[in-house]
């Protein structure tokens, strides 16, 4: 059986003016002018993504902070309305089943956005473990449109189009707004490294686009100022890689535990009980055995998934789970697992690429320099 | 120059249907990779060539080309000895997307069996039919 490609509020936008390709069972666009530009855009000025792939859940009632600290290994209780936190959420061995950010809208209401890949399979268990738990767990995926608006000169973007004192509001935090007369959510947050904005349309159902189409044309139409780029999935990547986030289903999986990839800083062991808890305790105690890296290559080549990494005796000691030709660093990086004794920053490793050997170093995320780029950077824009 | 839907073929070339072309130089030939190629690559960044002196066959991949997102073989349109490499483009490899069939070509090869094999290339006019087929499947 063939199954119907899923598109979203703005697929008539993308076909017509980018590369399109397919992830997660989308049609996305790729590419509108081409990665690396998108890319720089976005790491001097700004860009634009459609994200509507990605889910979008509420959850509501009397018990949604406690049935959420059960589900996921963050801890909700520290956060107050309009502010958010990244967590990943475990099954009973530990394994990641999905990592994402959980927002509170309200003291009883809460907003939980899946990786497109895991929209369905993230609802069925956040349903299933809601048992005993005085909540109501609602999918407004298809209700509601997603953007990011990305880059050093994202506020200024908004900021012309938006009454909201967009300074007053810090990484993590959120307010409601609008946009061109539209009712939307601002959440400081994102996959790039960069300062930014996930602008959610909540009035945006995927067979109405017309408010999708609305707050996207106008953030477009003042970003031109600004220098701003729409943004595609290419580009998604390479800067996320740059900024050393994980991505689901390559980096991180069911059986991968956040100990392993470096995720520790959203478990919190401290909470009284929460799903994974016994075998991430386990784990720590133990001690793991691989953990996620940083690989810069030293010699020409670009790391792909699956690519096998060697010590120079030429054991085995690792496998890329991301790789790509980094635009701003100008040379193959990569994220990796390898054994815990060689996980060592400024360790040099060879990397197999097509029957090669070709050196590479471990360094750590980001790879970029944090006075230069990403959210922290020093110099003025 | 005739362009196809924006892709660019020139007249007095063969073409391989793994997006190489090939000019005939006297007692040799000139290869590189087409202007649609280079379009749908994007963005290349890395490209890997043998050195002179190694032989070539028709059909069979002599090197690879990689863009951000994937990298690509490099498929020989004739068997024979590689007598020069443009050794530019492996330090400017943006040259394949600035200029494919002028300053981005890569080898320039001595052919043990050019009038054999070039009945398995096209020509122009059979070139501009084949680009017209792949962008009707490309939409």
């Amino acid at each position: 059986m063939v199954t119907a490609m899923r598109r979203t509020q703005l697929f008539e936008i993308h076909s017509k003016t980018a590369k399109m390709t397919t992830f997660a069972g989308f049609e996305m666009p790729l590419w509108y002018k081409g990665i690396v530009s998108e890319h720089l855009a976005v790491r001097n000025n700004v860009g634009i993504f459609d994200v509507s792939h990605m889910g979008r859940v509420i959850i509501t009632g009397k018990d949604a902070e406690n049935f959420l600290n059960h589900v996921i290994t963050n801890d909700v209780s520290t956060l107050t309305p309009n502010s958010a936190l990244y967590s990943v959420m475990c099954n009973e061995k530990g394994g990641i089943i999905d990592d994402f950010v959980v927002s509170r809208l309200e003291e009883e209401k809460f907003l939980l956005v899946p990786n497109a890949t895991n929209r369905e399979k993230d609802y069925n268990w956040l349903v299933k473990n809601a048992n005993g738990f005085g909540v109501k767990v609602e999918d407004i995926s298809d209700k509601a449109a997603m953007f990011a608006v990305q880059g050093p000169k994202a506020e200024k973007t908004l900021q012309s189009i938006c009454t909201t004192d967009l300074s007053k509001i810090e990484r993590f935090k959120c307010a409601s707004a609008k946009i061109a007369d539209v009712d939307v959510f601002l959440s400081r947050t994102g996959y790039t490294g960069e300062d930014g904005f996930e602008v959610y349309v909540w009035n945006a159902p995927l067979e109405k686009p017309a408010n999708a189409v609305k707050v996207w044309n106008s953030i477009l139409e003042a970003g031109k100022a600004f220098g701003i780029e729409p943004c595609g999935l290419g580009a998604r990547d390479t800067l996320r890689l740059e900024a050393g986030l994980c991505l689901y289903r390559n980096d991180i999986d069911e059986d991968t535990t956040p100990l392993e990839a470096r995720l520790s800083f959203v478990v919190k062991f401290q909470k009284a009980d929460f799903v994974g808890k016994g075998a991430l305790l386990k784990q720590k105690s133990e001690g793991v055995k691989r953990r996620r890296v940083g690989l810069q290559m030293i010699e020409h080549g670009i790391p792909r998934p699956s690519f096998r990494i060697y010590d120079e005796k030429g054991e085995n000691i690792g496998l890329v789970t991301s790789g790509t030709f980094s635009p701003l660093l100008k040379c193959g990086i990569a994220m990796a697992y390898v054994q815990i004794a060689q996980a060592v920053e400024g360790n040099i490793v060879n990397v197999e690429i097509r029957g090669k050997m070709v050196k590479a170093k471990i360094v750590p995320f980001p790879f970029y320099e944090t006075e230069k780029y990403g959210y922290k950077r020093k110099t003025p824009i | 120059m005739v362009k196809v839907d924006g892709y660019e073929v020139p007249e007095g070339l063969y073409y391989s249907k793994d997006f190489e072309w090939l000019k005939i130089e006297g007692d040799k030939v000139r290869v590189g990779i087409t202007d649609y190629a280079q379009k749908q690559l994007r963005e290349i960044v890395y490209a890997e060539l043998p050195s002179p002196g190694t032989t070539t066959k028709q059909n069979e991949p002599y090197g690879t080309v990689e863009s951000v997102k994937a990298v690509s073989d490099l498929v020989a349109p004739v068997s024979g000895t590689i007598e020069e490499v443009n050794t530019e483009v492996q330090s400017k490899p943006e040259l394949l997307n600035e200029d494919p069939y002028g300053k981005g070509w890569l080898l320039v090869i001595k052919p043990s069996n050019l009038q054999a094999e070039l009945a398995n290339l096209m020509d122009f006019n059979k070139a501009v039919e084949w680009h017209k087929s792949l962008i009707q499947e490309g939409k």
